[in-house]
């Protein structure tokens, strides 16, 4: 499909009578950039419709604290002078804002010398408009609306406003357009589909459809509008979608009246309303007719059209045949393209809602973490640098400085929380973070605020295991210091005990852990209540299976020692009569992974490393074990290969869940940062799927 | 929205614009109570109706009264009449005044550029629209630059000078001016489409607001909240004519719908009557044409479409289904067009509110009409998919239905297939 270059479509042509110096930036970059202001639902969706129509939607605005991003990739600023800062080549902007605060908005664009304003804000008091109206006739900023559907240009596929993919442009030969063709002004916009599928079936083509604004005061009315677009070289004719109601069409009556010269090129208006009763009001559009009025009534405006010399129509057949009538029976297409284009367009299949994320690529038997395999990550990097990865997108260029910030957090006093005997690790690290007033007035970088956190995480485990920490040098020296104690001098065991609590970094959005976090932060609460969140949902089940799996390859390595059986059956014995007594055996098994690419890579390093005993090579037959014992194939997992280390290393258990949660710790924090960067506060889910059958 | 003249005089009084003494409003129902005699000690009095229209004067909706019989006697006659088709529900007594002139001063917004404008003229109390025609020499309209709070001093000063000269009371100039400034300064505190104050007399106690119309911008209404709480006005008035019962049912349910006939209208034997529901207002008032033109085009002016009607954006099923039940449960309606295009509202919502209405009204034996239209947009696959399998589900809940799926042809065609399959049907 050939578009329209842009430059040579009707928005570049009316940037250009107003900013001479866009238009030659436009010329340049084959772009018009525009933006959206305000982020409700509707800005928000069309902020990615008009993208998806092709559009160069280059930046949003929205006040709402944090929010960095909105489609992905789509910037979004506090005010409009931060974003013209960032972006000077922004040409035409669509307003979205409720009507209480729309004209803010509209004037800080206006101000700051943006061209075009389309201003879909609906019910904006008059008081407020008539503001806009008058900086707008200052600056000369061509305004549209308020209360428009917006303005869309098909040749060129570029839309700024909520108009959908409906109208069709001259098409001389298959699949290249060009600049012809009718232009199409209206007051509402649910009639210009009709209008322009009528067109459509006679082969007329739309260049340019522009919607003025349903209310009395707008901002371009007909009379300055028409002549605008009349100039277009491209536009052959021009259709005025009026309706009773107003002035506007009497005013652009009478305006040709007065210049015939600036309107050389033929008008059809089509004006709704003939049949409504008088008095009446009718919805959004204010059509009302006042009785007695000598304007307003679909007969005044009749009559003032063709005393002007506008053939005025009021039904679909009139209009195809008036235009028809007057472009002298030209076509642009041919009418099956246009139905066929429809039919392909609707029946295509509606887009698949989808969970995004730019942190942890999740496929089966690959993770890869900010572009980086997480096995890499494992066995060559170091846990500061990770955590810098993971929170910031690319390696800290000094993640010393990561280290030292950790282990200053460390030194500071454990807040006195009452932790219980017996309680899960999570539940009691998520208490001391929660009641940690240091980590809540802590300030610095996203990066230096993780390290922070894991600093205090360290400290809190050094208190549930009762360990020193003593003098660490960087941060994956003081998580293992928390987790094995004197332990951790010896080189072998930091090795590989840092390399576990690497491979935990993260695992997608869908882990319950995860999830937590990102429905927390869509509340907005304090980044240590969204990471507790996360920890909390850590438990046996989820991510916790390592410290059970331990005590499952200690019984195995012991089984064989007593009974002087090969490991393989002790395992297969055990796993049967946990079967037969209902139990389950952890450490086996993925949602997603056959072979989950942290099990390889963590069994080699604690080889190399000489961790490796019993236990770990009990996790090597296990699977074996498994099948034989229940005719399922279950391979081991991640929690089972760090089970197993732990307890090769002779640790208590539960440092296989508290490596885990550490590691974790900056996968929690990585998808807090993105959902308040990228999404609206209270992100929604999808509401129709609430059911009550109770 | 419109304010009563007594609304907008405690308006007036508040800010500094004198009015004449209000003695009370009586209201319909409370007519055969006999207005006190006492209320006249203080001299004669006007009894004048309360109706959101003009014209009154002419219509008779004006007394004075200088006896209690004379009062009561206008009370009863001004309670008894509609004007305009407005019933007076309520009439404002308030003492007479005597003066020794009448202008008129008003602040309204030019529909051409929709900026404001200060109106004034000496010719008081008579049809302004009127001496606009016939004298247009004896109005000053003044347009206000921008969009000021307060009227700058020198267009305050020449409409002071303008009126006091026109009155022949070169003194009063600055007490004209200083009208004016309060005037405009209401117009814009309260955002209003209109406010003026025909006559404003001039009497030996100074100048009096005997008449106000107030009009405040619908819009707007939210931020007027606390005006509207002290004159006890709690929800937005409809000012064109009283709701018919589908509209009431229509507002209750969320969405916009005007009847296009009276209530007590019946159509004429051999008419075909058509309810509508279409997608979006603007949509909304064309497909009434549409109607009526394809009627009249191809079956000799005997269609009549019956209804306005807006969903509103992004409809819930039921309000979809209540479209359609409300139409039906209308005897007079004989058939429903129907048209979803484009847009961002679901044609898979329409199409499931749609069949819902229908299979509740098949299952409880109520009335069914034949229904005709198009849906094209968001949704379509789904939609197309949940209509087929309904139909082959209720084959006898759908007998009447019938929806182009997609745009093979236009709606003025659409709505002539489902005119000509009623007539076929009905052996017309």
């Amino acid at each position: 499909m050939t578009t329209l270059p842009i430059a040579d479509g009707m928005l570049a042509w009316l940037v250009r009578e107003r900013r001479p110096d866009l238009a030659r930036r436009i010329a340049e970059t084959g772009r018009i950039e525009t933006a959206v202001i305000g982020l409700g639902r509707q800005g928000t969706r069309h902020a990615g419709l008009m993208r998806e129509f092709g559009t160069t939607v280059t930046a949003a605005v929205s006040p709402e604290a944090g929010l960095k991003v909105v489609h992905e990739t789509i910037p979004v600023y506090p005010t409009v002078a931060a974003m013209l800062a960032e972006h000077p080549d922004i040409a035409a902007v669509s307003i979205w804002k409720h009507f209480s605060t729309a004209k803010y908005a509209a004037l800080e664009c206006i101000e700051a010398g943006i061209p075009i304003v389309v201003l879909i804000s609906e019910g904006m008091p008059v008081r407020d408009v008539r503001d806009v109206l008058v900086a707008a006739r200052e600056k000369g900023t061509l305004l549209l609306g308020p209360n428009t559907p917006g303005i869309i240009f098909p040749p060129e596929r570029v839309k700024v406003g909520m108009l959908p993919d409906v109208f069709h442009p001259a098409e001389p030969e298959p699949e290249r357009f060009t600049a012809e063709g009718v232009t199409i002004c209206s007051r509402s916009g649910a009639i210009l589909y009709h209008m322009s599928d009528a067109l459509a079936s006679a082969g007329i083509a739309q260049n340019a459809v522009i919607g003025v604004g349903g209310d009395s005061a707008i901002g371009t009315p007909f009379p300055d509008l028409v002549p605008m677009v009349m100039d277009f070289p491209g536009t052959d004719l021009v259709v005025v979608a009026g309706e009773i109601g107003g002035i506007a069409e009497e005013l652009l009556a009478e305006a040709i009246r007065a210049h015939p010269e600036r309107f050389p090129k033929p008008i059809v208006a089509l004006i709704s309303g003939r049949y409504a009763p008088e008095g009446k009001t009718m919805g959004h559009a204010g059509a009302i007719v006042s009785p007695g009025a000598d304007w307003g009534t679909w007969e005044s405006k009749r009559r003032a059209l063709e005393a002007a010399g506008v053939t005025v129509v009021n039904n679909q057949w009139d209009l195809i045949e008036a235009v028809r009538d007057k472009l002298g029976g030209r076509t642009y297409f041919r009418a099956e393209d246009y139905y066929r284009r429809m039919a392909e367009r609707w029946d295509a299949p509606p887009p698949v809602k989808r969970w995004t994320t730019r942190i942890t690529k999740v496929e089966p038997d690959n993770l890869v973490v900010r572009g980086v395999p997480l096995v890499d990550l494992v066995a060559e990097r170091r846990f500061a640098e990770v955590v810098g990865l993971i929170v910031d997108g690319r390696f800290p260029e000094d993640p010393s400085a990561l280290d030292r910030v950790a282990v200053e957090a460390a030194k500071l006093p454990v807040p006195p929380v009452p932790l219980r005997d017996g309680d899960d690790p999570s539940k009691q690290l998520a208490a001391i973070l929660l009641a940690d007033e240091a980590l809540a007035a802590f300030e610095g970088s996203r990066a230096e605020r993780v390290a922070f956190a894991l600093g205090r995480s360290a400290a809190a485990f050094g208190r549930i295991f009762g360990h020193e920490l003593g003098e660490a040098g960087t941060l994956g020296e003081l998580l293992v210091r928390a987790m094995a104690g004197e332990r951790a001098a010896e080189a072998a065991v930091a090795r590989v005990l840092e390399a576990c609590v690497v491979a935990s970094v993260d695992h997608g959005v869908t882990p319950p852990s995860a999830q937590a976090t990102i429905l927390s932060a869509t509340v907005r609460p304090a980044y240590e209540v969204a990471v507790a969140s996360g920890v909390m949902a850590i438990t046996d089940v989820h991510g916790g299976a390592g410290a059970r799996a331990a005590e499952f390859f200690l019984e195995c390595r012991d089984r064989a020692e007593a009974e002087g059986i090969d490991l393989e059956v002790a395992a297969e014995r055990i796993i049967l009569e946990r079967s037969i007594a209902g139990e389950r055996v952890e450490g086996m098994g993925h949602r997603v992974h056959k072979r989950d690419p942290r099990r390889d890579v963590l069994w080699r390093l604690a080889d190399e490393a000489g961790v490796s005993g019993a236990c770990v090579r009990a996790s090597h037959v296990v699977e074996r074990a498994f099948r034989i014992a229940r005719g399922m194939s279950l391979p081991v997992n991640v929690d089972g290969v760090i089970g197993a280390i732990v307890a090769d290393m002779g640790l208590d258990p539960r440092v296989a869940k508290a490596a885990f949660v550490l590691g974790r710790i900056a996968g929690l924090s990585a998808h807090y940062f993105e959902e308040i960067d990228t999404q609206p506060q209270m992100r929604r889910v999808d509401f129709s799927r609430a059911v009550y059958t109770g | 929205m419109r304010l009563y003249e007594h609304e907008a005089k405690r308006v007036f009084a508040k800010r500094g614009l004198r009015v004449p003494e209000s003695l009370g409003l009586l209201y319909k129902g409370c007519g055969e109570l006999d207005v006190p005699a006492e209320v006249l000690d203080g001299g004669p009095v006007m009894v004048k109706a309360q109706v959101l229209t003009g014209g009154r004067g002419k219509a008779g909706g004006v007394a004075k009264a200088s006896t209690p019989e004379e009062l009561n006697a206008a009370v009863a006659r001004i309670l008894d009449l509609r004007i305009k088709g407005f019933p007076v529900e309520a009439v404002l007594v308030e003492r007479a005044a005597s003066y020794r002139g009448a202008c008129y001063l008003g602040v309204t917004t030019d529909p051409r550029t929709a900026g404001l404008v200060l109106i004034a003229s000496a010719a008081g109390g008579v049809d302004i629209e009127e001496v606009a025609r016939n004298r247009p020499e004896a109005i000053l309209k003044l347009p206000v630059a921008g969009n000021p709070a307060e009227l700058p001093a020198a267009d305050a000063e020449r409409a002071g000078a303008f009126l006091a000269e026109g009155l022949g009371e070169p003194d009063l100039a600055p007490a004209l001016a200083d009208a004016a400034s309060r005037l405009f300064a209401a117009f814009q505190a309260h955002d209003c489409k209109v406010l003026e104050i025909n006559p404003l007399l001039v009497t030996d106690e100074g100048l009096l607001a005997a008449d106000a119309k107030m009009v405040i911008d619908d819009n707007a209404l939210y931020r007027q909240a606390r005006l509207l709480d002290e004159l006890g006005i709690r929800s937005k008035r409809h000012d064109v004519a009283e709701p018919t019962a589908n509209e009431r049912r229509a507002a209750k349910a969320g969405f916009f719908y005007v009847d296009l006939h009276p209530e007590d209208w019946k159509p004429e034997p051999g008419q075909v009557v058509v309810g509508l529901v279409p997608g979006g207002a603007g949509y909304g008032i064309f497909s009434i044409d549409e109607v009526r033109n394809v009627g009249d085009r191809f079956f000799d002016g005997r269609v009549v479409p019956f209804n306005f009607m807006d969903s509103g954006g992004g409809p819930t099923l039921a309000r979809v289904a209540e479209m359609f039940h409300l139409l039906m449960d209308d005897p007079r309606v004989d058939l429903v067009i129907t048209s979803r295009f484009g847009g961002i509202s679901s044609c898979d919502t329409f199409i499931r509110g749609l069949v819902r209405a229908l299979r509740e009204r098949h299952a409880d034996g109520r009335r069914v009409v034949r229904v005709h239209g198009r849906m094209v947009g968001t949704d379509l696959p789904a939609a197309r998919a949940f209509l087929e399998s309904a139909m082959r589900e209720t084959p006898e809940a759908l007998a009447r239905l019938d929806i182009t799926v997609g745009n093979r042809q236009i709606m003025a065609e659409v709505i002539k297939e489902g005119l000509r399959r009623h007539f076929e049907e009905v052996g017309a």
